[in-house]
């Protein structure tokens, strides 16, 4: 079909089809086929289907891919996959959302109506009959992991801690906390600050929204492409040329890449953002290879299990959380090597999708459970959530690591209670 | 400490990168996507036709013609690549020996000359008197038991005599319910010893004293024991016999290889692609990658170039028969004698396209048709190579050995 919603990012993901030689690699990479019958694969319903979809109709068994990208990264013929696949089932969706993708996908709300209440909200989602029943009215699994609410959301955070009275010799950057990071992962948000300070940053935190990928990842294109322009207009307006640096991994993907890819979203102010925004650790391994880290790292002597998500390789830069935390000294990490989690934004969230997001996540928690480390480390929120959930293990963000590494914990540990030991 | 990017994830970019970062320099593999290796039967083929059939590999890679990549590669760089590959998956991985042929079978039912195999696949080396029972399943696309027991049982061996060879076909899914499942779907059902176990049963009866019996390979992708337990469980030796892709022996190879490269510290730039490079005179200074939104820098000392051919895009054709390397606009040989790139005689002929490549002296490094280098720090190695058709001859993963080995010499030795 020419105009599958009417889209130039679907002309040009359609483009690439041609490229594909069948070659199977796809295939033996995609962590849902791998689990399910129920879903024949990416070279099926990827270019394969692609070509016999006509007038929006499109073959169900679509919506069983899960977005991880993980078939994009591993085609050799640089086929658009698992953005055909994303395309594909917003057009299949297109009449029939269901009122559980159009919730799930309001990431602030969810945050602004937990944040007050977040004992109250955290208990609620503990308890079993409440859950049951969300099950059964909009079709959020009732042992899916929730995000877990907190008291001070981290612009309140940001407000109101004493300005930094440090000198700022490297100027200014810009903040970009996601919702998660904002609502739910604050601590992250709040570590990634220090560390920025620290480095000699003055860190910029302008008043910001949702990137719209949760909406994207549903097939809502449209309110995702409002969210994400109206997301780059407020980044912008803190300055031009400033970097950008965000420790969500898979709102920079939405940023840097997914928007205009998978939605064909095209304005300057989106490729102007998309340029100048950074993975926190990208950002962190920039500076070193340009000599411009601080390496003194207090020694660590552990065991990290780091799993990158799938969001965040389908981003083709490499690993740079392992390039930074390799610096660090006394420091051991174990790659999970595996493609997915199984959460994918918030495939693992559904009621129809639960059984199936954990078995894809089970080679990821056996792992973690055999190498039993002291930390597990992961650069998006839900896949934090996810593996948390499953193994009861702390999960974190790498920041983490860097930030008790430089010494910051103890600094904040110190601040909060003048008692505490030093040392890191 | 040498900064070395390689471009191309597939054998010769693994091995090269393997093979640097084990010596000390500092590695960083970008790859558009996964490479051939993995596409592959999991064989090593060193020299199998050319054109006739060659019995013995290394004395014919010895003999090869002035234009063809191993004349310049030389013998020596073809066996160090092969033992460095041997030693690098360890023990149990690969068995047999560059300097001899073994015969083993296809899918089709048809012995391919082959150098090294899996030891999975050893017990298949035909032999005049065998008794082989070919097992397939029902469920299973692109293994047909029946052909390939009728082909080999109907062909005389070079050799002479001739080896019995008669089908068995099981009615066994690797899911429930699952009527056309890949090798991929049955490989990881192989996984699962309870799986293996109703195999062995209903397979067990059916034997009659046979001296082997054939697989379809596809026992096991991570369990590395899942055929020797069923050959234990059936008293009797089997053999893995590859498949079309996606080839689970090519697969466990690929892994294996990723890992060992990891574990020498190679650091892999994944899904993204080389897109330019920078250059100061004759020596480059850094490779341009595509990465989500910006292009990065990548400094380097040395590049290694493993692209692959034709068939991975390293090489195209546009349409009125342009033909032109893509990533550093390399200088084509092997232009000269042809009048067509490609033939309709899809079968029969050698499409010419598939020899064309880079020309490149002792050291690989590319050079134009006066000899001179291109640039002095960058290496083309595999399918990238000007001179053969690897396919057809089954030599490309030999080239790809050897030619990586050669510039690893040559870049450690500068
Ligand atoms: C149909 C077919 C059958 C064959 N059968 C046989 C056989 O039976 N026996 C045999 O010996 N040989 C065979 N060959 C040849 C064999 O596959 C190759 O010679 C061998 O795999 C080459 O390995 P390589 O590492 O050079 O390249 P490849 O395995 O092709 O890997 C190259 C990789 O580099 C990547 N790449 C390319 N350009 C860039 C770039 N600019 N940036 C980043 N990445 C890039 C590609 O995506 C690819 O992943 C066959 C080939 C074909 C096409
Ligand atoms: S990996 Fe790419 S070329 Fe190969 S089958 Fe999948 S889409 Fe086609
Ligand atoms: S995006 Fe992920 S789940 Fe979907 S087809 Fe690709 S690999 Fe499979």
């Amino acid at each position: 079909m020419d105009d599958l919603l009417g889209l130039v990012g679907h002309a040009e993901a359609r483009a690439s089809l041609d490229h594909c030689l069948k070659c199977t690699i796809c295939e033996t990479q995609c962590p849902v086929a791998a689990v399910t019958p129920l879903f024949p694969g990416p070279k099926y319903v990827g270019p394969q289907a692609e070509r016999f979809r006509a007038d929006g109709s499109v073959d169900h068994s679509v919506d069983y891919c899960s977005g991880c990208g993980t078939c994009t990264l591993s085609c050799p013929q640089g086929v658009k996959i698992a953005e055909l696949n994303s395309q594909a089932r917003a057009a299949m969706k297109a009449d029939h959302m269901t009122v559980r993708d159009r919730i799930i996908t309001q990431t602030i709300a969810m945050g602004k109506l937990m944040t007050p209440v977040a004992p109250l909200a955290n208990a609620a989602l503990r308890v079993r009959p409440l859950r049951v029943a969300v099950e059964a009215t909009l079709g959020i699994h009732r042992d899916a992991p929730m995000p877990k609410a907190t008291s001070q959301t981290f612009m309140a955070w940001f407000r109101k801690r004493p300005v930094p009275s440090a000198p700022a010799p490297r100027g200014p950057v810009v903040f970009f906390h996601g919702c998660a990071g904002g609502y739910f992962e604050v601590e992250t948000s709040k570590m990634t600050v220090e560390v920025l300070e620290h480095l000699g940053y003055r860190v910029v935190v302008p008043e910001q929204g949702c990137c719209g990928l949760a909406q994207q990842s549903n097939g809502l294109f449209e309110q995702a492409t409002a969210a994400v322009l109206a997301l780059c207009d407020r980044l912008r307006s803190a300055g031009s040329d400033l970097p950008i640096i965000s420790s969500s991994g898979s709102c920079t993907g939405m940023l840097k890449h997914e928007a205009r890819e998978i939605m064909g979203v095209s304005s300057e102010a989106l490729r102007d953002v998309g340029l100048r925004i950074r993975d926190t650790m990208e950002f962190l391994r920039e500076l070193h290879e340009a000599n411009a880290l601080d390496t003194s790292f207090r020694r660590q002597d552990t065991t990290v299990v780091y799993h990158a998500p799938c969001q965040l390789k389908g981003q083709a830069m490499g690993l740079p959380a392992i390039d930074v935390l390799s610096l660090i000294p006394g420091v051991t990490i174990v790659e999970s090597e595996v493609a997915c989690c199984g959460m994918a934004g918030t495939y693992g969230l559904k009621k129809e999708k639960h059984a199936v997001a954990q078995a894809v996540g089970e080679p990821l928690f056996t792992l973690i459970r055999d190498a039993a480390p002291e930390l597990v480390l992961c650069d998006t929120e839900t896949c934090r959530w996810q593996i948390r959930e499953a193994t009861g293990l702390p999960v974190e963000h790498p920041i983490s690591l860097v930030h008790r590494a430089y010494g910051l914990s103890a600094t904040r540990a110190r601040r909060a209670d003048p008692g505490a030991p030093s040392g890191a | 400490m040498k900064r070395i990017v390689v471009i191309g994830g597939g054998l010769a970019g693994l091995v090269a990168a393997t093979k640097l970062a084990g010596g000390g320099s500092s590695v960083t593999l970008v790859s558009e996507g996964l490479g051939g290796l993995q596409l592959s039967q999991g064989t090593i083929d060193v020299y199998g036709y050319n054109p006739g059939r060659v019995r013995a590999p290394m004395a014919a890679v010895a003999g090869a013609p002035a234009v063809h990549p191993y004349a310049r590669i030389g013998t020596s760089a073809v066996r160090d690549g092969v033992a460095f590959l041997q030693d690098a998956l360890g023990t149990g991985w690969l068995v047999g020996d560059p300097e001899v042929n073994l015969q083993l079978p296809t899918a089709l039912g048809v012995l391919r000359p082959t150098a090294l195999v899996p030891p999975s696949m050893a017990a298949g080396q035909a032999q005049a008197g065998q008794r082989w029972a070919i097992v397939g399943f029902r469920q299973l696309k692109d293994f047909g038991a029946e052909l390939v027991a009728g082909n080999l049982a109907r062909a005389e061996l070079s050799r002479g005599g001739r080896i019995e060879a008669r089908p068995i076909v099981l009615d066994l899914p690797p899911r429930s319910g699952e009527s056309d499942a890949s090798g991929l779907v049955y490989a990881r059902a192989f996984d699962d010893p309870a799986f293996r176990e109703r195999v062995v049963a209903a397979l067990r009866p059916l034997l009659d004293g046979e001296t082997a019996v054939g697989f379809p390979a596809v026992l096991g992708l991570t369990d590395p024991e899942a055929w020797t337990a069923l050959r234990d469980a059936l008293g009797v030796p089997v053999f893995e016999i590859p498949l079309p892709p996606p080839g689970i022996p090519g697969m466990r190879l690929g892994r294996r290889l990723t890992a060992v490269a990891k574990q020498r510290g190679v650091r892999f730039l994944a899904g993204s692609r080389a897109i330019g490079h920078e250059a100061d005179g004759l020596r480059l200074t850094g490779v341009v990658v595509g990465t989500a939104a910006t292009p990065r820098r990548l400094r380097a000392d040395d590049v290694v170039y493993a692209p692959g051919g034709f068939e991975s895009g390293a090489i195209t054709v546009d349409s009125r028969w342009g033909i032109r390397e893509r990533l550093f606009g390399l200088p084509l040989a092997g232009l000269d004698d042809i009048d067509r790139l490609i033939t309709d005689e899809y079968w029969d002929d050698p499409q010419s396209v598939f020899s064309v490549g880079v020309g490149v002296d002792a050291a690989m490094r590319p050079v134009r048709s006066d000899g001179s280098v291109v640039y002095e720090n960058l290496f083309a190695i595999g399918g990238i190579l000007a001179g053969a058709c690897r396919w057809r001859e089954k030599s490309g993963e030999g080239i790809a050995l050897g030619s990586a080995m050669a510039a690893c010499r040559a870049i450690e030795a500068g």
